[in-house]
């Protein structure tokens, strides 16, 4: 009865929590790095602090402060930021199912903590953990700690960068260094091609469109043609499996 | 604090909370599935296509291949986290090494 209720307790918060911490050190370099950047292109330490508070959308983030930094007007980082951030869409809608009954404030707390990386972390764990109640615990553990190190390690780094003028252009990578260490968790043989075709398009686009429009251009074309190939296929599949009664029609 | 700053973070809040919250207001929970569900599952990989080869490839407005630490920096930290599955080590490894090839090339 004992074990039974422990290991209930185990697979709720604090779960969550442990899973998350490689994504919380994994941040702590990236989130120094937008600290630093932040302050050097002039923003406050209070400042940067707050957007890794509210915002905590790394890309978004480090784009913002270039353009601020650039002298570029609000609504143009607002709608940049729109671009970027509009996937957020598409993953709270892959986890929703994970929660059919949830209460309001929970509707309202678990999406907040929503990144590229709590994402692909979440899906694959939600997946075996049993009862929504726990599942709620266990993405909040898991979303709480990612969220502390990216909130924490930007004001450890904004501090470093109002007191120590470094100069390391490492810097410059710390964010693509991060993208690129997630395209090789999540590249399969059932997305490369998209993937591919992403990049093509994102490249051509980005030469012949100024600002940050390539971004959502080539995502979403890249994305509906992958789902058309993958439609195409399967329906190919069932034509070769079913070939005579497909043929009758 | 600057007010233009500040206005900036409120705005970026909610949008991006707004993108997060949105289905979680709207859906009670049912399953998307065909083509739309072959669209969700493939944004994701299609975004990080975009935000990551042009960057690699045209840093400064036009594709360079040689001299360009980006791309290599690129290429050695792929390579890195396929055979180190390690979120921190692959990001300090990416940005030595870019800082090395920036050096190097410049």
């Amino acid at each position: 009865m004992n074990d039974v209720t422990s290991l209930d307790v185990n697979r709720g918060f604090t779960y969550g929590l442990r899973q998350s911490l490689t994504i919380a050190i994994g941040y702590a370099p990236v989130a120094i790095t937008f600290g630093i950047l932040a302050t050097q292109f002039g923003l406050t330490f209070w400042e940067a602090g707050l957007m890794s508070f509210f915002v905590f959308a790394g890309a978004a983030q480090f784009i913002a402060i270039e353009m601020l930094h650039q002298g570029a007007t609000v609504w143009m980082i607002v709608v940049t930021t729109f671009i970027v951030n509009i996937r957020h869409v598409l993953m709270s809608l892959a986890v929703v199912p994970f929660f059919p009954t949830r209460t309001l404030a929970w509707s309202l707390a678990l999406p907040q903590g929503l990144t590229d990386e709590t994402f692909v972390l979440n899906a694959r764990i939600l997946k075996d953990v049993v009862g929504e109640k726990n599942r709620r615990r266990v993405m909040l553990g898991i979303n709480t700690g990612a969220f502390t190190s990216w909130v924490v390690f930007t004001i450890i780094g904004s501090v470093i960068g109002k007191w120590l003028p470094i100069q390391f252009s490492g810097f410059q990578f710390a964010l693509l260094a991060l993208f690129i260490i997630l395209t090789v968790t999540s590249l399969s043989k059932q997305n490369y091609v998209t993937y591919l075709l992403a990049a093509l398009l994102a490249i051509v686009l980005k030469l012949l469109i100024p600002g940050k429009i390539y971004l959502i251009l080539s995502v979403t074309l890249a994305a509906g043609i992958g789902a058309w190939w993958r439609k195409r296929a399967r329906s190919r599949e069932i034509e070769q499996q079913y070939g005579q009664t497909v043929k009758l029609e | 604090m600057h007010i233009q700053i500040m206005e900036t973070i409120l705005l970026m809040t909610l949008v991006t909370y707004g993108a997060r919250v949105l289905p979680f207001l709207l859906f009670k929970g049912n399953n998307v599935q065909g083509y739309v569900r072959d669209f969700i599952e493939l944004v994701p990989i299609a975004l990080l296509a975009a935000l990551v080869i042009p960057e690699l490839v045209t840093p400064k407005g036009s594709i360079v291949i040689l001299h360009n630490p980006y791309l290599w920096a690129g290429i050695s930290t792929f390579l890195f986290a396929k055979f180190v599955p390690n979120l921190f080590l692959g990001i300090i490894f990416g940005m030595i090494v870019f800082w090395g090839l920036d050096k190097l090339l410049y």
